[in-house]
């Protein structure tokens, strides 16, 4: 298998939402969420394939949201890749020991618990940082419930918590922003979902395309 | 006016200006870019790192010394500095018991000096914030982004310096941090809004009889406009608004005469005299005084004054000595 193809699904994805994601921060904010969040994983690719990374490369895409990438979500972004760099690539998750070695059922529930874990220690990082709720209408609203699908973990995992995330990003249309930039212009953002959350959105959408091909999950716009 | 600005980039030729003038105390750094301090008193164990919007000089490279401040990220013209420079200004300053973070209460600043905290954390090094929300205009039940950090900036990073070089700990000056902040409000006035960088025309109007009342210091209107009165008429206000919002606690205060960029010491000091005037009639304490232009809005003619209640174990932090490019206290003032 190629190396990172989560994070190569999830760069085409974007790719492909790139006019969306543009339209619904030009609704809610200042219209350029879509272009860092495409030029960003881009250039994530563009390390990866230099440098010919074998594992997931989150630490990679970590590094490169926190320290290239403008605006006050891409390093939001940045966090929630970091911790995910070190759960799925660094030597400290216990779940694989704890799981044992062997069959594919055993590996499968090992990667969902490494996707928990780094979900779900990147949530709480952008909570201290960014002090979002559910309800905010922010990223947190979809990385929340696709943390809580992945931490209910068995089989389907994967679909689940993208299924959770897409509901969550969705969600954030029927809110009142009161933190982040679309709580500058109030009611008029109403209606238009957070082009934050459904950019957190498309990163589960890609791991189930990845994890679980054939699940049927929908995209989040 | 603010009619000089270099073209293009505003900040970088001037951090470069002010690097070359105070070489003796502090040195920039490039990409990031950052400004630290050569200095440190030796028993200092904790690294006090600041930032923010650039256009409130002084603030906060200015304070950068013995006695205040290891190392500052500077933004651009009233914007956040970028993570990664606060990440930097904090691995240069920190010392064996960690770093603090001292932050005024803005969104871009919160998140963007949380995201440092969060990396610098990843790399073992210990992080606490002090968060500083002195602006009494901005307090409200409403909003749950609360009052934002003004001119009470130069007192706790002059009252932590000093606490900072008797050796204390993270905690113990994170908490400190945390009661100066507490113990302070300002209240700021404005009679013509900062010269704005892109049009060269003041960034808002304002009649010649009107004043902004509760303005911040990044140019923004205040919530209300109101009919300018006599000065003394004014300063008698804010000071009345000022004490009735400061928080209980000892009688003692320091006072900050704060000029927001195109406001005159003739002014500056006048304010003063009567400010010290009318606190003692009101059973008040003078025990500290600063006053100048240490952090402006650019251009903006206007003043803002900041009370801060001194419990007796802070006398000696106000009194120590520092040595800064803006602020200079020799032995034990």
């Amino acid at each position: 298998m190629t190396a990172s193809p989560v994070l190569r699904r999830y760069a085409a994805g974007v790719d492909a939402a790139h006019a969306e994601l543009t339209r619904l921060d030009q609704l809610s904010g200042d219209g350029d969420f879509g272009d860092n969040l495409r030029s960003g994983l881009r250039r994530v690719i563009d390390e990866l394939d230099r440098a010919g990374t074998a594992g997931h490369g989150f630490d990679v895409a970590g590094r490169v949201f926190l320290d290239d990438v403008g605006g006050t979500s891409g390093p939001l972004f940045g966090l929630l890749f970091t911790e995910l760099g070190q759960a799925l690539d660094g030597s400290a998750t216990e779940a694989t020991d704890a799981s044992g070695a062997g069959s594919d059922v055993a590996g499968a529930v090992r990667d969902v618990r490494r996707w928990a874990v780094g979900a779900s220690a990147g949530l709480a990082a952008i909570q201290r940082v960014g002090e979002a709720e559910v309800g905010d209408c922010t990223l947190v609203d979809a990385l929340v419930p696709a943390v809580a699908a992945l931490e209910d973990d068995g089989a389907g995992a994967f679909a689940r918590a993208a299924e959770a995330a897409a509901d969550g990003a969705r969600s954030t249309a029927e809110l009142r922003a009161r933190l982040g930039r679309a709580s500058y212009v109030g009611d008029r953002a109403k209606g238009v979902a957070d082009p934050g959350a459904v950019g957190v959105a498309l990163l589960f959408w890609a791991l189930a395309e990845v994890e679980e091909p054939g699940s049927g999950v929908t995209l989040p716009y | 006016m603010s009619l000089f600005l270099a073209e293009g980039d505003p900040v970088a030729p001037a951090l470069r200006g002010f690097a070359r003038v105070h070489a003796d105390l502090v040195e920039l750094n490039q990409d990031p870019v950052f400004l630290r301090a050569r200095d440190r008193d030796p028993r200092r164990i904790v690294g006090l790192v600041s930032g923010g919007g650039s256009g409130h000089e002084p603030l906060h490279g200015g304070f950068l010394g013995r006695g205040m401040l290891d190392a500052v990220a500077p933004g651009q013209v009233f914007a956040s500095p970028h993570n990664r420079q606060v990440l930097e200004a904090s691995r240069a300053a920190a010392g064996p018991g960690g770093v603090i973070h001292i932050v005024k209460n803005y969104t871009g600043d919160r998140i963007n000096f949380g995201i440092a905290a969060e990396r610098l954390r990843h790399d073992g090094i210990e992080v606490r914030r002090v968060l500083i929300d002195d602006d009494l205009a901005t307090e409200s039940a409403e909003t749950a982004t609360g009052r934002r950090g003004t001119g009470a900036t130069v007192i706790v990073e002059k009252l932590l310096g000093a606490a900072a070089d008797e050796g204390l700990g993270l905690d113990e000056l994170a908490g400190l941090g945390t009661r100066f902040a507490a113990a302070s409000r300002s209240l700021a006035v404005a009679a013509r809004a900062q010269t704005s960088p892109q049009t060269g025309a003041p960034s808002f109007e304002l009649g010649p009889d009107e004043l902004e009342y509760g303005v911040g210091i990044h140019g923004e209107r205040a919530a209300k406009t109101i009919t300018r009165p006599p000065v003394g008429e004014l300063v008698t206000r804010m000071l009345d608004e000022l004490l009735a919002g400061l928080p209980p606690g000892p009688d003692d205060l320091v006072v900050l005469v704060n000029g927001l960029g195109g406001t005159t010491q003739l002014e500056l000091y006048s304010i003063f005299d009567q400010v010290a005037d009318e606190l003692p009639a009101r059973g008040l304490n003078v025990r500290g005084s600063q006053v100048g232009t240490y952090v402006p809005a650019l251009d903006m003619a206007g003043f803002s004054l900041t009370l801060t209640r001194l419990d007796p174990s802070w006398d000696r932090w106000w009194r120590a000595p520092a040595t800064t490019p803006a602020l200079v206290v020799k032995e034990n003032r």
